[in-house]
């Protein structure tokens, strides 16, 4: 196991981007990051996925088998596109956490949300993810899309989920990950270095938050190390689908 | 080797279809269609009410993923999720497009077109919702192209259908017209019957003639 998490965890030390900084800062930075995009957050991950996050994320709800009555966390769950569905697939007896650590994200997500009329089955709260504040065993479902990334401390935040998670309870962890393919890497690196800053610049005017954004993603563990990182973490069956060639990752896990 | 070779195209058929995620674009346009389809519905939606959060699968057996709709208020949420369903239908394309033709359901599970398994009661009430959709489409057109543009469309729409309708009626009566005249000219199996006896009667005559000769011959020498 050789993340930059886990090369880093004596000095004290971890990555912001392809910056070293100390790991008591990495999170304030993150948050002026999300605090800076969260009202154009929703326009650019269309303009960035073309759209294709709407596939992602539906492809996670299909995995994760939700019923009827089942309590969910949908962690870092920004602008709550998880949420809306688990809500309503969840129903009235059924429970939907959207949790995440920005302000401001949680406020459009909140917003959001209940000008589509989702108000009867979710919860808001301001939560960081290495110290969720869930009794033990609470959940019977665990999303985190497009989130762990942007974690100070993966393990111990992924042990923190495996704690909050019922017995039988799964954790999906939707994430961008390694292409499977060298030319398709090539051609996602041209496009994360050089197109994505310049559409967040025109859009969002914030370059450099979607320079973090390009960087973070080549600093996120592997597929196969992120399923190491569960594994470690307790989780049990862990597999990983990958989605658009591995630009994506869809990893699964189970609490037994 | 033949049975491994489709495995083996199987697996990749899928593999690809995982990755450019075919079931999530096909519920995605699915879920789009029928909501917009509710919302322009001139009738009321009321019979969505009594299938407030209840979910019907279908199982279709051109597709090799389960169809779920799960009602939410007045929305349909699809999803290719299996694990619950108050009402699984398994079926095909065919019999689906028979059940816009007002066929009763239990017509066609009488037929073993159609197997349910759950709330049979919620499947009726799924073809009802559809059944109830009527959409006043030149009112919806006028909205976004105004109302002279609409009429002329309309009426551009109705001529191209009745000169349409009238090419269909004209081949189908040409073509009844041409099979009316071509069969007069068919040889039927009387006619080959008739003219086998006739065959059969010369042939006989000629036997007759042949064996008259021969005493003649034996006569004469």
């Amino acid at each position: 196991m050789s993340t930059p998490e886990h090369q880093n965890k004596q000095d004290n030390s971890t990555h912001f981007g392809f910056k070293t900084v100390n790991k008591t800062d990495k999170a304030s930075m993150v948050a002026d990051v999300f605090h800076s995009v969260a009202k154009q957050y929703d326009i650019m991950n269309d303009l960035m996925s073309f759209g294709v996050h709407r596939l992602w994320k539906r492809f996670t709800i299909d995995a994760s088998g939700v019923r009827p009555g089942n309590k969910v966390l949908d962690l870092a769950g920004g602008t709550g596109d998880l949420t809306a569905k688990f809500s309503k697939l969840v129903g009235k007896e059924g429970k939907v956490i959207l949790a995440d650590i920005n302000s401001s994200m949680l406020n459009v997500g909140r917003d959001k949300l209940r000008d589509k009329g989702l108000v009867q089955n979710i919860e808001y709260v301001q939560a960081n993810a290495e110290y969720l504040p869930f009794d033990d065993n609470t959940f019977d479902i665990i999303t985190i899309a497009f989130g762990l990334r942007n974690v100070t401390d993966k393990d111990k935040a992924l042990a923190s989920m495996y704690r909050v998670l019922k017995p039988g309870g799964r954790l999906l962890v939707l994430e961008f990950s390694k292409p499977e393919h060298e030319l398709l890497n090539k051609a996602y690196d041209f496009y994360s270095f050089n197109i994505l800053p310049k559409i967040g610049e025109l859009v969002a005017k914030d370059g450099d938050s979607y320079q973090y954004l390009a960087e973070s993603i080549r600093m996120h563990p592997d597929q196969e190390t992120l399923k190491g990182m569960m594994n470690n973490a307790g989780f049990e069956q862990t597999s990983y689908h990958n989605l658009t060639g591995g630009v994506v990752a869809l990893h699964k896990g189970y609490k037994f | 080797m033949d049975a491994f070779a489709n495995k083996v195209v199987n697996k990749m058929s899928t593999k690809l279809g995982e990755q450019l995620m075919l079931k999530q674009a096909l519920a995605l346009a699915l879920e789009k269609i029928i909501n917009k389809a509710l919302s322009l519905n001139i009738n009321d939606n009321n019979k969505l009410k009594p299938l407030n959060e209840k979910c019907v699968t279908i199982i279709l057996d051109e597709l090799a993923f389960p169809l779920s709709f799960s009602v939410y208020q007045q929305q349909i949420l699809v999803t290719s999720l299996a694990e619950h369903s108050d009402c699984t239908i398994i079926t095909s394309l065919k019999t689906l497009k028979e059940l816009q033709k007002n066929q009763q359901l239990t017509e066609l599970i009488k037929q073993d077109k159609l197997d349910i398994t759950g709330d049979i009661k919620l499947a009726q009430q799924f073809v009802n919702v559809a059944q109830n959709l009527s959409i006043d489409w030149q009112s919806e057109l006028a909205k976004h192209i105004g109302d002279f543009a609409t009429y002329k469309l309309t009426r551009l729409g109705k001529n191209l259908a009745n000169k349409f309708n009238f090419f269909k009626n004209q081949v189908q009566a040409d073509s009844g017209e041409y099979l009316v005249h071509e069969q007069k000219l068919v040889v039927t199996k009387d006619k080959i019957n008739e003219f086998n006896q006739q065959v059969k009667l010369v042939n006989e005559q000629a036997e007759q003639l042949i064996l008259r000769l021969a005493v003649i011959e034996k006569k004469l020498s």
